[in-house]
């Protein structure tokens, strides 16, 4: 196992290296940040001397020689836009971030496997059907609609909760239930698949045969063998919000990573694009690290 | 719960499509699913052909008309945009892009995932390691900077960007496949045939790709969904579909300022972006239990087990 | 019951009363949400609109001020006169104090203008209003200070409504903690969520009634008019004309911005002046009035607000006559012009709201009178780059939509960069035009006035530079408490001392 995680530090090292060059290449290809940082009226002079402040009229390559040679001295350069180091900035969002992914998959996991655990144990019937139409529902509909609609109602109409903003636990209700509703329509929807193929399997019904309640038959021995994709998919959810969680994050004005990276982008502020990727890459290996040592735990015949 | 499987009524004399139509026809949901995507199908084919000129041309004067008047003809039933063009109409010629642009990402996504999964489940070390750490860089790499580096680089088209859209959703194909087949490599079944002599190929397409199908499938319809919606936050960027052509996405994006003055400008086209994926899902569960041998019976039995 | 009846009941008997409410909070403190965050918070960038409303005459204050009502108006100067050569002096208000207890004088002031100009930073002030004009401060004595400017400015006391005052100490590079001789104070910034700005006791001036200002930022248009209903904010200036359907609390001003297609006349059919009338008698400009554009919003004749001296009232917009433009382009094909090639109209997205539906109506108005055009919306980037010089060699015809801004009550600030042959956005060389720009810049009084006119007149009518389209307006929605009326300055400050109570 010690040796398993070793390795695969120094792969994940390497691949977060390539991923680190190959953005800041890329980024460059998407043109100059100088036209969109100075008034549409700045002169060729202003111009002139934007790029030379911010060492955009050096080569790429020397560009890139200087931003490796901070980066191994732990300074990730100074965002554009913010005039502060891209660094603190990111970390500030993603601690934001992190926090919301945390909380709304903590309460996904939970309530997906439940329910469709439960829509599994007898497929076709009532309650399989309502999980189901539901859960593709949410799953399909636009989020921002589901955003707009619960703060017209729950806020402006019945005032149950503040609109938006991050003060208080009642700041977090919508936006946890707003992005709540997908990846729970999703994971729902291939634990209720996977549980179905797990219950028909042989391991099921041996222990079946051997006298195992229903109850425990569902949650324990079929659950623990459908768990794999599950994880899996819980995992890319998961991931997709480590990334940030746009539409919350605009609706709500919370200061997540996921408006700070798109931000970045169109503006081309590389050093916050290239930190903010480091940061939630970091969190994406390790948590798919997590989930590679889940699936041995799970299933005891799987060994690295 | 019936505790032992019931004999398969002997298929003697029955041809298989006309066994798989009493299959369907035994899933009322599945029936009516089946029945939306061919209509929706059809749109596609023929919507841009027959109402082109009706769905495109603009009437300021009778923007944002409300839904359910049919005074101003059948096309405006559903109610008409920002520029006054009838949304229904609009709708059914935007099938043809949306369907192109979804069914393009999501199957290419689908293939070369899957693809990729098979092979880093079931190939040991060195090979499966490069995979998935790919697979790494790939979820961490933001959508919106490839659209952009794309835009940069290449024009704008629905080629392009299909390639976008099915790059990001590409490792969920992979890391679910092969997490699937980790655990199906270890299963008696797989472990027999080894034993037997089955060769890697036979093994893999034989007994481990129909056991993970049916997980890929329910993740890649509702990553239609999914791809529909990513779609239009790309037109933004003027990569891709662009006005005057238009997609599901695009009307339900450029609506969302109404949202709460004419609700009906983003509804109509997002509750065709849920009925399709809702369609989509009911049909690929009831052809996983209509594919599977072993609960077959669920649908040839009909209503006796409910 | 109305709406803002129900909520505030249900509020009075829900538990969530006490959990969001703001504590404590005393009746002249108030809540600004603001449509973006601010990207920084340094004084020499408050020419950007929403740092502006922050800073502007709250934390920071200039020399001069222009009001929409007075005109321009004394600030922290007391006067100034035109010394002849270029060189403008100005008197100090004595006895202002800084934020940090450090008095106002010359050197403040010698330092603020070599800061927003200096090398080590990019002030966003510098580029916008002192570019290609070289400003030489001089003190005179504490209170007294010369400004030669290269080449002479007639406006240049205009020029210092721009200028935000910051201490001598004030380093080279953005600060975090902006030190004014405003009336409020920085008291807390919490990067991404709130700032906070306190009344300060020392202020020289009048002391406002406003004592403590929360500025929130959303980017969501919708959420931030439900901001106000709720009473999480009393003040939102920006919201969407849609959202403004309250008389007692949406205002709409004019906002200083005027939108038009930028004709490149470099490339034919674009440099055929009967091609050029009938673009802009094709376009049904009424039709968008009430619709896609607000009601208020007023046609344009010129690429300056109404408010702008020069503004000539004697033009009138082109009328929509179908028929004559088809008139027109069949004269033109006659004499041998490419009518039929492919134009590209070119939009901005996000630009201002409906900006997409905009780009089609006018796309199919144009198609309707027998234009063929492509129409291609991009992000700012991009967009930048197409619109201002240099031009790509083979670039086609092409129709670029924008919009400006000149707030500042003399066309100086446009007509430059946008007609003349070497501005950054002029798709025009003409001698005429070219001529009058530089006699109009350099004149003053009457006269300057007179030269403006003069030069739209010519631009609109004879030369038909553009297709100008709507001088616009923005929407505010102000709490019911407040006695606040949002005005063409809305889009660039937000004075707190104007804001009083009812």
């Amino acid at each position: 196992m010690k040796t398993f995680i070793r390795k695969r530090a120094v792969a994940s090292g390497l691949s977060l290296i390539g991923l680190i060059v190959l953005v800041f290449f890329l980024s460059r290809l998407t043109g100059d940040p100088t036209s969109l940082y100075l008034p549409v009226d700045a002169s060729l002079e202003s111009r002139e001397q934007f790029r030379e402040i911010h060492g955009l009229n050096d080569p790429i390559l020397v560009q890139f020689f200087h931003y490796a040679r901070d980066v191994l001295s732990l300074d990730f350069g100074d965002s554009i836009r913010k005039a502060r180091p891209a660094l603190q900035v990111v970390l500030e969002a993603f601690s934001w971030t992190l926090t919301l992914a945390a909380v709304t998959m903590l309460l996904v996991t939970v309530a997906a496997i439940i329910f469709g655990a439960l829509a599994a144990s007898r497929v076709g019937g009532v309650f399989d059907r309502i999980a189901t139409f539901f859960s593709l529902i949410g799953a399909s509909a636009p989020d921002f609609w589901i955003a707009i609609v619960a703060i017209v109602f729950f806020s402006v109409y019945l005032g149950w909760v503040p609109t938006s903003g991050t003060g208080t636990v009642w700041h977090w209700i919508l936006p946890v239930a707003v992005l709540f509703i997908r990846p729970f329509g999703l994971i729902l929807q291939v634990v209720r698949g996977s549980m179905i193929s797990s219950l028909s399997s042989a391991y099921v019904k041996t222990a079946r045969a051997k006298g195992v309640g229903p109850r425990p038959i569902i949650f324990v021995h079929a659950l623990r063998n459908a768990m794999l994709p599950v994880i899996t998919v819980i995992g890319d959810q998961a991931a997709g919000m480590l990334n940030g969680a746009v539409v919350v994050e605009t609706i709500f004005g919370f200061p997540g990573v996921g408006k700070l990276m798109i931000d970045s982008i169109l503006q081309r502020d590389f050093a916050v694009v290239l930190a903010s990727i480091m940061v939630t890459a970091m969190a994406i290996f390790i948590m798919n690290l997590l989930i590679d040592l889940s699936y041995a735990v799970l299933d005891p015949r799987i060994r690295y | 719960m019936t505790e032992t499987t019931p004999d398969v009524p002997s298929a003697a004399g029955q041809s298989r499509f006309r066994r798989l139509a009493a299959m369907l026809w035994a899933d009322k949901f599945a029936l009516v699913a089946m029945i939306f995507l061919i209509v929706v199908l059809l749109c596609a084919i023929l919507g841009p052909m027959l109402l082109d000129n009706l769905a495109t041309r603009q009437n300021l004067r009778g923007r944002n008309a409300p839904p359910f008047d049919l005074t101003r003809g059948w096309a405006f039933v559903l109610g008409a945009d920002a520029l006054g063009r009838p949304l229904l109409a609009r709708i059914i010629v935007a099938a043809r892009n949306t369907i192109m642009v979804a069914a393009g990402a999501v199957a290419c996504s689908l293939l070369i995932g899957a693809a990729l999964g098979l092979v880093a489940g079931y190939s040991r070390r060195g090979l499966s390691q490069a995979i998935m750490r790919l697979a790494d860089v790939i979820m961490s790499f933001p959508s919106l900077l490839m659209a952009v580096i794309v835009l940069y680089m290449l024009s704008a088209s629905v080629t392009n960007l299909i390639i976008v859209l099915a790059i990001t959703r590409i490792p969920i194909y992979l890391r679910t496949t092969r997490a699937e087949v980790l655990e199906l490599r270890e299963r008696m079944f797989v472990q027999a045939a080894l034993v037997m002599g089955a060769s890697a190929r036979r093994i893999v397409f034989r007994h481990i790709l129909p056991m993970v199908l049916p997980t890929l499938l329910t993740i890649a319809t509702l990553d239609f969904a999914f791809v529909m919606l990513a779609e239009s936050s790309l037109s933004f960027l003027g990569i891709g579909i662009q006005p005057p052509e238009i997609t599901w996405g695009l009307m339900v994006s450029q609506g969302r300022p109404y949202l709460t003055h004419a609700w009906w400008l983003s509804f109509w086209p997002g509750l065709a972006i849920i009925l399709t994926t809702l369609s989509l899902n009911l049909l690929s569960n009831w052809m996983r239990v209509a594919l599977d041998p072993a609960q077959r019976w669920r649908l040839e039995m009909g209503k006796k087990n409910d | 019951m109305t709406m803002r009846n129900l909520t505030a009941c249900l509020l009075g008997t829900a538990f969530a009363v006490t959990a969001f409410a703001p504590a404590y909070a005393a009746d002249t403190d108030i809540i600004i949400v603001l449509n973006e965050e601010l990207e920084s918070i340094d004084p020499c960038m408050a020419s950007k609109s929403n740092i502006g409303r922050v800073i502007l005459q709250n934390i920071s204050e200039t020399m001069t001020e222009l009001s929409p009502t007075e005109g321009l108006k004394p600030r922290l100067a007391d006067s100034w006169e035109d010394m002849g050569d270029g060189t403008w002096r100005f008197h100090l208000h004595p006895g202002v104090t800084f934020s940090d207890g450090t008095t106002l004088d010359a050197g403040d002031v010698k330092h603020s203008m070599e800061r927003v100009v200096s090398t080590k930073i990019s002030c966003e002030i510098g580029a916008k209003y002192f570019g290609g004009i070289k400003v030489t401060p001089t003190v005179v004595d504490d209170l007294t200070i010369d400004l030669k400017a290269d080449p002479p400015q007639p406006i240049l006391p205009l020029l210092m409504s721009t200028l935000t005052i910051v201490p001598a100490e004030t380093p080279e590079e953005f600060v975090q903690n902006p030190i004014g001789t405003g009336p409020y104070v920085l008291t807390e910034w919490k990067a991404g969520q709130s700032i906070v700005l306190d009344r300060r006791d020392d202020y020289w001036g009048a002391e406002p009634e406003v004592t403590k200002a929360t500025y929130l930022f959303r980017t969501d248009d919708a959420v931030r008019a439900a901001m106000v209903k709720t009473g999480e904010a009393d003040i939102s200036p920006v919201i969407s004309e849609l959202d403004a359907t309250d008389p007692a609390t949406d205002f709409s001003y004019p906002n200083s911005e005027t939108t038009y297609l930028r004709i490149d006349q470099g490339v034919a059919p674009l440099d055929d002046v009967r091609v050029r009338k009938a673009l802009n008698m094709a376009i049904d400009r009424d039709a968008f009035l009430g619709t896609l554009i607000p009601s208020d919003a007023i046609k344009a004749t010129a690429l300056v607000p109404p408010s702008t001296i020069g503004w000539n009232p004697d033009l009138t917009p082109t009328a929509y006559d179908p028929e004559g433009a088809k008139a027109l382009l069949a004269e033109a094909k006659a004499d041998g012009v490419p009518v039929d090639a492919e134009i590209t109209l070119i939009g901005r997205t996000g630009n201002f709201p409906n900006v997409t539906e905009v780009m089609e109506a006018l796309q199919q108005m144009l198609g309707d009178v027998g234009f063929n055009t492509k129409l291609e919306m991009y992000e700012t980037g991009e967009w930048v780059d197409l619109y201002s010089q240099p031009f790509a060699e083979d670039r086609g015809p092409q129709l670029i939509e924008a919009m400006h801004d000149n707030a500042k009550g003399d066309p100086v600030f446009t007509m430059y960069f946008k007609y003349a042959c070497d501005g950054l956005q002029s798709g025009m060389c003409d001698e005429k035009a070219e001529d009058l720009i530089a006699r109009a810049t350099a004149a003053t009084g009457d006269e300057r006035a007179a030269l403006w006119k003069e030069l739209f007149a010519y631009l609109h009518d004879d030369v038909v530079a553009d297709v100008l389209l709507f001088h616009m307006v923005g929407f505010s929605r102000v709490s019911e408490r407040l006695d606040f009326k949002p005005t063409i300055n809305t889009n660039s400050e937000l004075q707190l001392s104007q804001i009083k109570f009812k």
